[in-house]
């Protein structure tokens, strides 16, 4: 191993919670050389995110402490410096970026003008002329094109992929010996998640700066890192290099994240010879839908224009097949997914269940049609209402379509529903804020099944939750399937999951469908160049334990 | 199982003990508590009658052969009340459950009270009421309209001013006992406040609920509705009704609460905007649930809390409307209210402050006591103020 830039040794920070006090980091050593890059990989509340802020001091003082531990870059410790010594290392010598583009750019000030900022604050001798060069050379390693014209452009006039690059700008403006990068591309789509990874592999490779990486996704991990470590609630139990560590991981901890991975997932051997019978006549039949939201301006608020949410889209889902539908953030999937259970009423063309159409119907007579089609949600934050008990969630859609005689068995078939997605009877009666996100997600789960349905729409039901418990709902839903001849449209941005676990897979972009076929087919043939696109930036990590 | 019922800690229940959460709103509480208590029981707290004597071995209660209907009506709703808070039921139940049995209440009272007409007080003083074996008087020996003509000559006196019977917070013009007054006046102030408001809520909720949920254009017609009547002074509304109809608390009450809905109604209407799109509304809806549960079940009750703040503010906003009409002399006549006290005050030729400073420190305190609660309620309900979150 070459010279240290960084060495943590034996730290520890601990929070203060009310009258609680977490260990947030207990005891983690790690180092990192010289223009290399260190991946710290977790599941969320593993501690990665308190390390990386400890080792610039970001947490507030009263609520963090470090009961033991050394940070030393540079030859001097971080932890006994005081508040101006520690400033004068913070953004000069050790820069950080963050997760959220959209909120961490200042909406009022050009981005020339905030990249100058930092330059002034750290070096206060700069003249004007040479802090605007260094920022016009900043945005042009970071490959923002035309970034002289670029100069006093506002953060809302860029899109999401060139915010986060101009966040890396403002990071290296200062030319840091290390940038700390929590989770930079996690909001991001996979096509600029690529490039933005790309990116900061050549700016390493220019600058020779080190890099403290944070991420949850081993895909990014085995792009990025020369070495990494692995967290579990506080402690790293597992550090190496890249290759030993993904490949020959030693600690169960790192195999159990690594097999939970989609790509990594053992297909259930039911499943095949359940695809098998596809019958000729669709369960959902549709046929140039629009969806089109209109743009009003002026006094009047007249119609200029239409948002193309969903445009001419035309697509069969067969009985009892797992439909995938593929896209990135802003592509319609989502709205697809409510239109075709009527929460978001079509601009125009038909959807047809069993050979009813849907479009146009009042609300009392699509209430029967309602019963058969359910859907469920991506954030476990929201889609429980929070006044209410899961028995009363659960129960009252039942009381409705008149399942269940009485009460007392419509309290059974919840306790039964909830068993099915291997949760406790119990649960029935706990409010929602009492629940994991995990644990939420099968709820919003039995909840789409209190009624028996025949279809569902699944709208990224796994996107907010760690790659172990996403192993676990994607192994639910084929065994749900199983047992209850389900059929469902699965929206996800995942391709790792389009290829567990569905039948068909659909992709979407730019409110139209541009693909569609058997899942092995469209992933591994792609005829359409933005498939081709979306797959090829996709970061894997296909492992055989 | 034990944990089950702990963790079992409902909304409602979680807000409560927050907003207990601090010394202001026990100060705030502990007002409102005692204007309720005085208003309950102002017959037997202030009057010129004994509570309970025995003449010739006759036991006998004057207090209750006078009780008006009204009196009788708030005690047994009173009581009610305490009782409904005691079972165990589902908070909607309680407040139907609640209601009808004020209803009925009210009628029975009526058909089964008969108090007399006319009430001589003087008379209480006479032998007949004073040559008895034993007899309790209430704490405050004089009613509120009982102008001692037997025992005072000039009306107007200070506390503590003459010797012979007590005046605590002095005498008014007439000669009627300030204290008395004032604690009789806490039922006009409480009821003003809470009825006023609670019709104010009621349309405010109907139309912000349906303005928010089918937005479009229910919204703009709806909007164009609540800026009409943000439109209209309140005050002079109230006056020009005083003019055409004569004085009447009950009229107060309709016309504060019939202009005061509009402020609930965009606060509903906002929560609502932001609830529909919710994943669980939303669920509700795929459920194919009927509208008056998405609306008043899945929506209202996590949409309701801003606005509970809003009325606590709202109730101040309403005594203050009864103060400021009293006081300008077209209030309530044969009843007791602060401001109309602050108006006498006012209009006698010579200043006497124990006629301004106790009503007016009244009206103060119950005004600051109303925000201090709602302050306290805003701050509990405020996720980012919570105590669980972690951060200080």
């Amino acid at each position: 191993m070459s010279q240290s830039l960084l060495e943590v040794r034996n730290l520890r920070t601990y929070l203060k919670a009310g009258a609680r006090q977490v260990k947030a980091v207990d005891d983690i050593s790690f180092n990192i050389p010289k223009a290399e890059t260190f991946c710290l990989v977790g599941e969320s509340g593993s501690g990665k995110s308190v390390s990386a802020l400890s080792v610039i001091r970001l947490l507030p003082e009263g609520v963090a402490t470090h009961p033991s531990g050394e940070i030393i870059f540079n030859d001097q410790d971080l932890l006994k410096l005081d508040d101006a010594g520690i400033r004068a290392v913070r953004g000069s010598q050790i820069a950080m970026i963050f997760q959220e583009p959209m909120t961490s750019l200042n909406p009022v000030l050009s981005i020339g003008e905030q990249i100058t900022e930092a330059l002034y604050a750290h070096r206060p001798d700069i003249s004007d002329s040479e802090a605007e060069q260094r920022t016009i050379k900043a945005l042009e390693q970071v490959q923002i094109a035309h970034a002289i014209r670029r100069f006093h452009d506002y953060p809302h006039q860029l899109s999401g992929g060139q915010r986060q690059r101009v966040m890396i700008a403002m990071a290296l403006a200062c030319e840091p010996q290390l940038l700390i990068a929590d989770e930079p591309t996690t909001a991001l789509d996979v096509t600029v998640q690529a490039e933005i990874l790309r990116l900061m592999r050549q700016i390493q490779d220019d600058t020779g700066m080190s890099m403290l990486f944070i991420t949850h996704d081993f895909g990014v991990v085995a792009q990025m890192a020369q070495w990494v470590g692995v967290m579990q609630q506080g402690q790293l139990v597992e550090s190496g290099s890249c290759a030993s560590v993904l490949h020959k991981p030693q600690h169960a901890y790192t195999q159990q994240l690594l097999a939970a991975l989609p790509e990594n997932l053992v297909k259930p051997k039911l499943h095949a010879a359940f695809e098998q019978k596809s019958p000729a006549t669709p369960l959902l039949s549709i046929r140039d839908l629009k969806v089109w939201f209109p743009i009003n301006k002026g006094l009047l608020r007249r119609t200029v224009d239409y948002v193309r949410a969903v445009d001419q889209v035309s697509l069969d889902i067969f009985p009892g097949q797992i439909v995938a539908l593929v896209g990135e953030s802003g592509c319609g999937k989502t709205t697809l997914g409510r239109a075709v259970l009527q929460l978001e009423p079509p601009t125009s063309g038909s959807i047809k269940f069993r050979d009813q159409e849907l479009i146009g119907l009042s609300a009392r007579t699509l209430r029967p049609l309602r019963q058969k089609m359910q859907i469920a949600f991506q954030d476990p934050q929201s889609s429980l209402n929070p006044r209410l008990l899961i028995e009363t969630t659960l129960t009252e859609p039942m009381k409705v379509h008149g399942i269940g005689d009485s009460h007392e068995q419509r309290i059974e078939l919840a306790s039964e529903l909830l068993e099915s997605v291997q949760l406790n009877r119990d649960f029935l009666w706990r409010y929602p804020h009492e629940f994991s996100g995990g644990q939420r997600q099968r709820i919003g789960l039995a909840r789409a099944l209190a009624l028996n349905p025949e279809f569902i729409v699944c709208d990224e039901i796994t996107s907010a939750l760690d790659v172990s418990v996403q192993a676990e709902i994607l192994q639910l839903l084929l065994s749900l399937r199983q047992q209850r001849q389900l059929t469902l449209l699965f929206i996800t941005h995942n391709i790792g999951v389009v290829e567990y676990l569905s039948d068909q897979t659909v992709v979407m972009y730019q409110g139209k469908i541009v693909e569609q076929g058997d899942t092995a087919q469209v992933c591994q043939q792609p005829q359409h160049p933005y498939t081709q696109k979306l797959l090829a930036a996709v970061p894997r990590l296909k492992i055989i334990l | 199982m034990i944990k089950t019922i702990l963790g079992g800690e409902s909304y409602a229940a979680r807000v409560w003990r927050k907003t207990r959460n601090g010394v202001g709103v026990e100060v705030g509480l502990a007002w409102i508590g005692l204007l309720v208590f005085a208003a309950v029981f102002a017959p037997f707290l202030a009057n010129s009658m004994p509570l309970l004597m025995s003449k010739d071995g006759i036991i006998s209660a004057p207090v209750l052969h006078y009780l008006s209907i009204e009196d009788a009506w708030v005690l047994t709703t009173f009581f009610i009340a305490l009782l409904v808070y005691r079972i165990k039921l589902k908070a909607g139940q309680r407040v139907a459950l609640f209601l009808l049995s004020a209803i009925i209440a009210a009628v029975l009272v009526n058909v089964y009270v008969n108090p007399p007409k006319l009430v001589i007080y003087d008379d209480f003083r006479s032998a007949a009421y004073t040559e008895v074996d034993w007899r309790i008087m209430p704490p405050i020996p004089y009613a509120p309209t009982d102008y001692l003509r037997d025992l005072v000559s000039k009306g107007l006196e200070a506390p503590f001013e003459t010797t012979g019977h007590l005046h605590l917070m002095g005498t008014e013009e007439n000669g009627a006992d300030v204290l008395s007054r004032m604690i009789h006046a806490c039922r006009i102030a409480l009821s003003i406040g809470l009825i006023a408001s609670g019709i104010a809520l009621f349309i405010g909720v109907i139309v912000g609920g349906l303005m928010g949920y089918f937005s479009g254009i229910a919204d703009m017609l709806g909007m164009r509705l609540v800026e009409i009547f943000e439109d209209i002074p309140t005050l002079f509304l109230l006056l020009t009704f005083v003019a055409f109809f004569g004085r009447s608390l009950y009229m107060m009450m309709v016309i504060i609460g019939i202009t005061g809905w509009s402020g609930y109604a965009r606060y509903v209407r906002t929560e609502f905007l932001k609830l529909r799109k919710q994943d669980y509304v939303q669920a509700a809806v795929a459920s194919g649930l009927p509208l008056s549960s998405i609306l008043f079940r899945h929506m209202l009750p996590n949409g309701i809390a801003p606005l509970l703040v809003a009325v606590s503010f709202g109730i101040a906003g309403a005594i203050l409307s009864e103060a400021t009409l009293s006081f300008l002399g077209l209030g309530v006549v044969d009843a007791p209210s602060w401001g109309q006290m602050l108006d006498q005050a006012v209009k006698s030729s010579s200043f006497n402050w124990w006629m301004a400073v106790f009503p007016g420190g009244a009206i103060f305190m119950t005004v600051f006591a109303y925000n201090l609660i709602g302050e306290a309620f805003r701050d509990a309900i405020d996720p980012k103020l919570s105590d669980d979150s972690g951060t200080e």
